[in-house]
């Protein structure tokens, strides 16, 4: 409750600052705020507390959890945005307090417990990033961008309501914990289940899983790089945890009806986003297809709703999320540098500055899942619950898939180490390098010590 | 008959023959203002089921700010009869088509809905405003505070998405 209300302070306060003639220290004010509000929060793990303002939000170890991730993930990204938008300093309160808006947003999707609060975090979330999609204003893709995500996300908060709508008028309620009485109970309505079936549309929208990925590679390419990171780490992660909290928690019983249709859903997400990444020759457009695949493997949680099925998830989104952050920060980097994100901008980085080469080396060794990263416990704590959950054939499915991935991850590896075209020297803002160590230093605390990561 | 009957009549009657007049009538202007009087009508009829806040936030929305975008977007494309093109023979089947099936399904939905709920009158106050904001600030309090992080952030993307370019005055 309170990292939700302090969040949200922070984010006017940084609206607000420009007035005060502050402009300067909106990102180091809006990081060490960030910091407090992230250790208030990690002090609530393990507290127990009662339902917040009549059970509109509930404070647990899950919601806490994924709080943190959130927070962290929110920190590195504005440390990034310190370089990244030296060239509009005139702009900087409005992207910082947006992008803290969106922060709120994806923290009210961790800690709902009530529709209402659901559909206005995601709708906070979204709008956002229609808005920061289409910063870009001179880039025609950018607008495209924008204009391509906003229809469609519209279009998809509309499904959403109507499956909202449905599951109010066949429960009475707007309440998680009413709903799941009533989808535990007799015979659920039919429009239940056709309730639930326009929010299951909704979520895979948001996730970006397959039938309705389409806007993901076009709208990630489109828009500026550090708002594709925030995207593919910060609003996927969020729509993951609330995507959990509804299916694997609240209509779990109802909800197993669908489990084959998910099933497929997840072989076909791992599939077309694993093809579909090999054919591209733009890094930014390959880790758009990279993160398909990754909610592929995310969905593995939602149909597989057991004990430590939240444990699964979050320590999954914890590697992806770190993973892509530091792939992202060096990505910045060098197209800044070379004005291209194509893989030939990777060519010889070994050579020009080692030091990111290699982090870049971790970034997409973690990503492609290979020990010691935590890229590597992720998938084998969600395989390995998939195989106990009697999904067999569709484990080995995802495991063929994520050799196959090794070939566009290596793609960028082989480019980096390979002799450089020029001589130009390249030197990336220090930002960006320490932005990607603190990333790749977790991922590896995380290979090592996963039990750390664990939501007990 | 009593008298909200009638009134429920002639609301009626108004709210359907003006819908059918903003769909029939050639000119788009007429259309627009049909369609105003049949969204008050329906107001209207908010006020005979005593939901006062929803017919005056449907006043404020429908008749006000949506026709005022109908019709200033009527008036920038600037449409007239003779710009309207004639519609291929293949359309008009499948519209034809898509309004049977829309109709059948309108006829099956009608007849299996065995009961309509009566009214229930001891809920009288449910749509007035005072109830309306008793539930907001107290049960919907956070959802509705939440809500202005919403209209903040659309307002601040629209502020930075029309800022000028590289101000030369620093």
């Amino acid at each position: 409750m309170k990292t939700l209300t302090y969040t949200s302070l922070l984010g006017i306060f940084c609206m607000l600052a420009e007035i005060l003639n502050l402009r300067k220290f909106i990102i180091p004010i809006a990081l060490v705020a960030l910091c407090v509000i992230g250790g208030l929060t990690y002090c609530d793990l393990n507290v127990h507390f009662e339902p917040f303002f009549s059970d509109m939000l509930r404070v647990d170890n899950f919601s806490t959890s994924f709080s943190l991730l959130l927070i962290v993930i929110a920190i590195l990204l504005i440390a990034l945005s310190y370089d990244f938008y030296t060239a509009q300093k005139d702009k900087i309160s409005d992207y910082i307090s947006i992008i803290i808006f969106t922060l709120c947003g994806a923290l009210a999707l961790v800690s709902f417990s009530n529709m209402t609060m659901f559909f206005i975090g995601l709708e906070v979330m979204s709008i956002s990033f229609y808005i920061l999609a289409g910063t870009n204003k001179r880039e025609v893709r950018s607008n495209e961008a924008a204009m391509k995500y906003f229809l469609m996300g519209s279009f998809a908060s509309g499904i959403l309501l109507m499956g909202i709508t449905l599951i109010y008028g066949a429960s009475g309620s707007f309440n998680l914990a009413t709903i799941a009485v009533y989808a535990s109970g007799q015979n659920p309505d039919i429009t239940f289940y056709i309730g639930i079936i326009l929010v299951l549309v909704a979520l895979l929208f948001k996730v970006s899983a397959v039938p309705f990925h389409f806007w993901a590679p076009d709208v990630y390419e489109g828009s500026p790089m550090l708002i594709t990171a925030l995207m593919a780490t910060l609003g996927k992660v969020a729509s993951f945890a609330a995507f959990y909290k509804l299916f694997a928690v609240c209509f779990v019983d109802a909800g197993s009806h669908f489990k084959l249709v998910i099933a497929i859903v997840v072989a076909l997400t791992i599939l077309v986003g694993n093809l579909s990444a090999i054919r591209q020759d733009s890094f930014k457009r390959m880790l758009a297809f990279s993160g398909v695949t990754n909610a592929g493997f995310m969905l593995f949680a939602i149909l597989l709703p057991n004990e430590n099925g939240g444990s699964a998830l979050f320590f999954y989104a914890v590697a992806y999320a770190l993973s892509s952050i530091a792939a992202f920060a060096i990505a910045i980097a060098v197209s800044k540098f070379s004005g291209s994100e194509k893989f030939d901008a990777f060519k010889g980085l070994a050579h020009k500055h080692p030091f990111s080469a290699i982090l870049l080396t971790f970034a997409m060794i973690s990503i492609a899942g290979i020990p010691p990263f935590a890229g590597f416990f992720a998938k084998y704590f969600i395989l390995s619950s998939a195989i106990k959950g009697g999904y067999f054939w569709l484990a080995v499915f995802a495991i063929i898939n994520s050799v196959v991935a090794f070939y566009y991850y290596f793609k960028v590896i082989i480019m980096m180490f390979s002799k450089p075209e020029n001589e130009d020297s390249f030197s990336p803002n220090f930002v960006y390098i320490t932005v990607a160590s603190i990333a790749v230093l977790i991922t590896i605390i995380a290979g090592f010590a996963p039990g750390v990561f664990f939501i007990h | 008959m009593s008298l909200v009957e009638i009134t429920f009549l002639i609301l009626s009657v108004i709210a359907i023959g003006s819908a059918l007049m903003t769909v029939l009538s050639k000119n788009p202007i007429h259309s627009a203002i049909y369609l105003l009087i049949c969204f008050s009508s329906i107001a209207g009829h908010y006020l005979l089921l005593n939901a006062q806040f929803l017919f005056i936030v449907h006043i404020i929305v429908y008749s006000g700010a949506i026709m005022v975008l109908f019709l200033t977007t009527l008036m920038l494309l600037n449409l007239n009869e003779e710009t309207e093109q004639h519609k291929p023979a293949m359309a008009r089947l499948g519209a034809l088509v898509a309004a049977i099936i829309l109709g059948l399904v309108l006829v099956a939905a009608v007849s299996k809905t065995a009961t309509l709920m009566p009214m229930n009158n001891n809920t009288v106050d449910i749509g007035s405003i005072k109830a309306l904001g008793k539930v907001l600030m107290d049960e919907y309090f956070y959802p509705f505070e939440f809500i202005s992080i919403l209209l903040l952030s659309a307002m601040v993307g629209v502020v930075l998405l029309t800022k000028k370019e590289k101000t030369t005055v620093a």
